[in-house]
């Protein structure tokens, strides 16, 4: 067994020694995927000033190179110490599919700037009609000479409002079966004929947008693997998304953050509410779901390290990650109550230093039950990871 | 629809049912509403000033004040179409919670005052809880302190709901060991409001308090304000269930049509099984949940025995059912129902604020447990 200890305190005293009040506060303020995005980016410079921007890459771009235990171990520290997160889909979901797919011309353009937070890519992939039945998608590209015309809107891009560039699945064959004619296309958002819109969330807050491409030419280059193969392209990328995450650690942060939410309230018969034995026995319960489920990514990861490949499983912890982090949001709002309720934006800015109507400990709360109502839904719903697990590993 | 074929509604109850229906449906326009909100406002005064004239501010008050007497089942019907229409106007945190309260028999109000609310013009708002402290009645630190001539009131008050646009505030306090509650206009020296919008639409105020208080200020102390309290409470529970049924039935009804166009897989949303059955669902627990609701008003109504069980029950499935339906509600919609513009994602908001908006789900269940061991 190799022995973590050092590198573990080598990753607090990095976070020590960087992390400012300032990026602090915009870590204990993240009511979703995003931090603030500014104080995102700067986190992501200073990372990168270390060599830590891509904990998953290999060295030879850029990467850490760390093996699965030192990556978890980093995750796991930045959370607890409530590091901002950066707007990660360039270099989590595009950056290891150019790895794999891309010309080394892209490679060498692309990853640097990723790294370095030059670029912040937004992701095209879904459309008004196109949800779960991505690959019914409508944004054709037509092929004429050296580059491509492209037409047709995306929509749910996080973050495109702050982005530069984003890579889309687009249509360039329409003769044929749908997953068989859609290309995997990287496209400025600069370039004339792009509308942005954004959607204000169910928070109030913006991070979705929709973007309109009208007659908007591409270069030829900036197709990543082979015209027509893009959904094997884009299947591979929705592994990143599925199967990168760790659940167990953003439970761990949530149950803190409960127990001193829980801790702050006064129940009716005077003891803190985490006393309270209603309440309680729901966060027990929870808390040895949230067990299981820390257990379960254990085995898989010892299974990765062992070099298997966790295939449908990542849908079982998908399923579960999300949607016992939105138990733990409810038990939140039953922990703090009406203190949820005032909606007062500044609050969640990190720069803000005034009064606020709710104290500290609530202050997240309902945005955040709010905004995790999509974890269900993004990134494969809830029912489409169910669907894999049947078919994959039940063989329904 | 389903109304229709499960309650046994009186033909009054009816006729208010539609009326409110009809204003809602016609008049309450959800864009408006969203626009309202980005630009700031508490609520829509030409909105308050129409239920008004409709007589919905007068439903609670016996007809010697001006009012016209209702019960809580009629205050549930009109109480529900809020709940389906996303009604910001706190019309029965003013009416029927405030308006309990000073109009409970044998406590001391200004007869004007209850009569200017019932036209709409005052618009009164109970501020019970405190910081970092469930809302029950043993959780009150503000002090009411007698004087020569009148009171000295001080302490704080939190998260009172529709206190943006009040005009008075009922303020709780301890006198001695005594529970009571004051009548203080909102423009009183020594009463600072801090307002602020609130999740589903509406607002809030926070009361600062140090002030010098007229004797004529105290509305009741002790036992009958206890009483009085309660009452209000209990009200509040089945305000806030009826309001909850109608915005599972917002949500359902949504549900169901966007599923019946939403294609994807080449069929609708709706011709999938495992939809269905959720779907199915949805119409189940929010069927159980109205019956619970009209039946813990009808006992209320009554002054029946098992009010108070009935009413804690209703108030603990209620919250529990809405939180389910409208959650189930957002994700058969998917990604379009975590917007702004779509009204399932408000329906959600708004039962959320209702769970624990004056009395608890799980004060209530504490409650209900007391009480049914009790008997």
């Amino acid at each position: 067994m190799t022995d973590y200890t050092a590198f573990r305190q080598e990753v607090r005293d990095f976070l020590d020694a960087n992390l400012t009040r300032e990026l602090i506060r915009a870590g204990q303020l993240t009511t979703s995927v995003f931090s603030d995005f500014d104080a995102g980016l700067a986190w992501q410079k200073n990372l990168h000033a270390q060599g830590w921007a891509a904990p998953d890459w290999p060295k030879e771009y850029g990467g850490t190179g760390w093996d699965i235990n030192e990556r978890y171990i980093f995750q796991e520290e930045c959370k607890l110490a409530n590091a901002p997160a950066p707007v990660m889909m360039g270099i989590q979901m595009l950056g290891p599919m150019l790895m794999h797919y891309g010309t080394e011309e892209q490679k060498a353009y692309y990853l640097p700037r990723m790294l370095s937070g030059e670029d912040v890519w937004a992701q095209g992939y879904s459309e008004p009609g196109a949800g779960s039945d991505l690959a019914s998608l409508k944004t054709t590209a037509i092929r004429d000479g050296d580059h491509y015309t492209v037409d047709g809107t995306k929509i749910w891009t996080s973050m495109a409002h702050h982005a530069n560039r984003i890579f889309c699945l687009v249509k360039t064959n329409k003769e044929v079966k749908p997953q068989a004619g859609i290309s995997f296309l990287l496209i400025d958002l600069d370039t004339p004929g792009i509308t942005i819109d954004e959607i204000v969330s169910l928070d109030g807050h913006v991070e979705q947008c929709q973007v309109f491409f009208e007659g908007v030419k591409v270069p030829a280059s900036h197709l990543v693997g082979e015209e027509n193969d893009g959904w094997s392209v884009a299947k591979y990328l929705l592994e990143f998304e599925r199967g990168g995450h760790n659940f167990t650690i953003d439970l761990k942060k949530q149950l803190a953050k409960l127990r001193k939410q829980a801790g702050s309230v006064k129940s009716r018969h005077g003891q803190p509410k985490l006393q309270d034995p209603v309440f309680r026995h729901r966060l027990a319960e929870a808390e040895i779901e949230a067990m299981a489920l820390e257990q379960t990514e254990l085995r898989i990861k010892g299974s990765v390290s062992a070099g298997g490949n966790p295939g449908a499983l990542s849908s079982l912890v998908k399923c579960v990650g999300t949607e016992l982090g939105q138990r733990f949001n409810e038990l939140s709002i039953d922990a703090v109550g009406q203190a949820a309720i005032p909606f007062h934006p500044s609050s969640l800015d990190p720069r803000y230093d005034g009064p606020t109507p709710a104290p500290d400990y609530a202050l997240t709360s309902m945005a955040e039950y709010i905004n995790n109502r999509a974890a269900t839904i993004y990134g494969g719903t809830a029912e489409i990871q169910r669907t894999i697990i049947a078919k994959q590993i039940l063989k329904l | 629809m389903h109304q229709d074929k499960w309650a046994d509604m009186t033909e009054e109850q009816q006729m208010l049912r539609d009326a409110s229906e009809r204003y809602l449906r016609d008049n309450y326009d959800f864009n408006q509403r969203r626009d309202g909100f980005r630009a700031g406002n508490y609520m829509s005064q030409s909105h308050w000033d129409a239920m008004a004239e409709m007589g919905w501010m007068a439903m609670p008050f016996c007809e010697a004040a001006g009012g016209l007497g209702f019960g809580m089942q009629e205050c549930a019907t009109v109480a529900e179409q809020f709940g389906r229409f996303l009604v910001v106007e706190p019309v029965l945190d003013s009416v029927v919670i405030a308006g309990t309260l000073l109009s409970y028999p044998g406590v001391m109000t200004p007869n004007a005052l209850v009569e200017s609310m019932a036209v709409g013009e005052a618009l009164v708002i109970v501020a019970h809880e405190e910081q970092d402290a469930a809302p029950s009645i043993t959780n009150t630190q503000t002090v009411l302190i007698e004087t020569s001539d009148g009171f000295q009131l001080q302490g704080a008050k939190r998260f009172a709901a529709g206190g943006g646009s009040a005009t008075h505030f009922i303020v709780t306090a301890m006198l001695g060991e005594q529970f009571a509650y004051v009548l203080i206009a909102r423009d009183a020296q020594g009463l600072q409001v801090d307002s602020y919008q609130t999740y589903d639409g509406r607002s809030g105020a926070n009361l600062d308090m140090d002030m010098v208080l007229p004797a004529d200020a105290l509305i009741a102390s002790g036992p009958l304000a206890e009483q009085a309290f309660e009452q209000a409470r209990a009200r509040a529970m089945l305000m806030a269930s009826a309001e909850s049924v109608g915005a599972m039935q917002a949500a359902l009804d949504a549900t169901v049509e966007y599923t019946k166009q939403r294609v994807q897989f080449g069929q609708t949303l709706s011709s999938f099984q495992a939809l269905q059955h959720r779907m199915s669902d949805m119409l189940i627990q929010l069927e159980l949940t109205r019956s619970l609701v009209a039946s813990a008003c009808r006992a209320h109504d009554e002054g029946a025995e098992d009010a108070q069980r009935l009413t804690l029950a209703a108030k603990v499935k209620a919250a529990t059912a809405a939180r389910r339906v409208t959650q189930e509600a957002i994700q058969l919609h998917g990604g379009i129902a975590t917007t702004d513009e779509y009204s399932v994602g408000h329906h959600f908001k708004r039962v959320t604020a209702l769970e624990s908006w004056i009395v608890s789900r799980e004060e209530a269940l504490e409650s209900f447990i007391a009480v049914v061991d009790a008997a």
